[in-house]
């Protein structure tokens, strides 16, 4: 079976707490995503996306902290602004926008965490690989 | 075409008494038309006045001003030139109080050339020429009905031609970062062709052309290959209107999307989930 390869790039103050949470309440979700933590979810330029996709991963994940929660105040704006527009352009050149993926997950929320990866998991398994599709 | 040539004659000349120079098209050897900056104390050089083939005029206005800052200028700029402005001035590359506009409005030929959507300038206080509404474009419209197969497909094909020349970089007159990010080998690949796909040096232009391209088709008109990448900048801009009501080089008061925070009702255009 195809395992696909996931990057999720988790903001440092809510959702890198939140999987921290889920870990500790040792809930169970796939071992799919490698977790970077970024010091906000703004800081993910979308260069880091496409670049994240030219290496070969199959699925991006950008989580960031509520709208209104963000530690810097309006650090998750800029992702609110940016990231439908990445989705876009994804949409555009040929690639497939639910590849890219948002959400806010806080760092209460370890449940809707692993949610968040399971669904997502599943949607980029029914996807043929990234790589092939640009062959 | 000659009347609208020699209406603009006419209106340089009126203007000369109020400005030190107007920035235009002088027509040079081979039928080539270059910025020229025309000055009231030789009005002879008017005889070669050009209107076609269009080069960027904003690009000129912020060299010279860069170096004579305080210098009352008029420009001769079509719509898409002003759009230019508009945001140049926005990211603080030109100054806007010291110039003066002298609107040149397109032809519906030169319209349907760059399939433009607005061919008429609207914050030009003197206009030569008669304005005519924007024309469909076929080609944007004709890719954005296709598959996101059949693009990928069209894409790979455009984007082989490729030969990184750079030149849609350095023609437009919105790309003016000091450094850029298409010469950093982290995001874009040097030392062989064709391009990585998906290709990060379209990828990356298009979406640093989010909110500033006003589709003056300078990049498609330079290319060697003939890559038709305004296309994409034209999607993104028709959804950064519905999704931020940002319609670039429209307003002076608007700055752009990105730079700002979320305004009421936003979020629920940008399709994120709650």
């Amino acid at each position: 079976m195809f395992e696909p390869s996931i990057i999720g790039f988790l903001c440092n103050w809510c959702s890198y707490r939140g999987a921290d949470s889920a870990g500790m309440a040792r809930m169970k979700y796939p071992p799919n995503v490698k977790i970077i933590r970024v010091p906000c979810s703004g800081r993910i330029s979308p260069e880091l996306v496409l670049r994240t996709f030219r290496e070969g991963a199959d699925g991006v994940m950008v989580l960031g902290c509520h709208i209104g929660d963000c530690h810097y105040s309006t650090g998750n704006h800029r992702t609110a602004k940016r990231m439908p527009i990445v989705k876009k352009l994804l949409e555009y050149t040929g690639i497939d926008p639910d590849r890219l993926m948002v959400n806010w997950v806080s760092a209460a929320e370890g449940e809707k965490f692993t949610n968040v990866i399971k669904n997502f998991t599943e949607k980029i398994r029914a996807m043929p690989p990234f790589v092939e599709t640009m062959k | 075409m000659n009347d609208r040539l020699s209406t603009l004659h006419e209106t340089i000349l009126q203007v000369f008494p109020q400005v030190e120079g107007v920035l235009a098209l002088k027509s040079g050897p081979a039928g080539i038309a270059a910025p020229y900056l025309f000055s009231p104390q030789r009005p002879e050089e008017l005889d070669r006045l050009a209107l076609w083939p269009k080069e960027p005029v904003p690009d000129t206005l912020k060299i010279i001003q860069r170096a004579h800052a305080e210098a009352k200028l008029a420009v001769v700029c079509r719509g898409c030139e002003e759009r230019g402005l508009v945001e140049m001035f926005k990211h603080n590359q030109v100054q806007w109080d010291n110039i003066m506009l002298i609107g040149l409005e397109c032809t519906q030929e030169e319209a349907e050339f760059c399939r433009c959507w607005k061919p008429y300038t609207s914050h030009a206080t003197t206009t030569v020429g008669d304005k005519i509404e924007g024309v469909p474009d076929p080609l944007t419209d004709k890719i954005a009905a296709m598959s996101i197969e059949e693009r990928r497909e069209f894409w790979k094909k455009e984007f082989e031609h490729c030969i990184k020349c750079y030149g849609c970089r350095n023609i437009c007159p919105q790309c003016f970062c000091n450094i850029c990010t298409l010469e950093d080998k982290k995001w874009v690949e040097t030392g062989h062709l064709p391009m990585t796909n998906p290709s990060m040096y379209h990828m990356i232009r298009a979406m640093h052309m989010t909110a500033k391209c006003v589709g003056c088709r300078e990049c498609e008109e330079t290319c060697p290959a003939d890559i038709p990448m305004g296309v994409e900048f034209r999607l993104i801009a028709r959804d950064v209107i519905q999704m931020f009501a940002y319609e670039t080089g429209a307003r002076l008061d608007q700055k752009p999307p990105q730079l700002l925070v979320l305004e009421e009702g936003e979020y629920e255009r940008t399709g994120l989930p709650h």
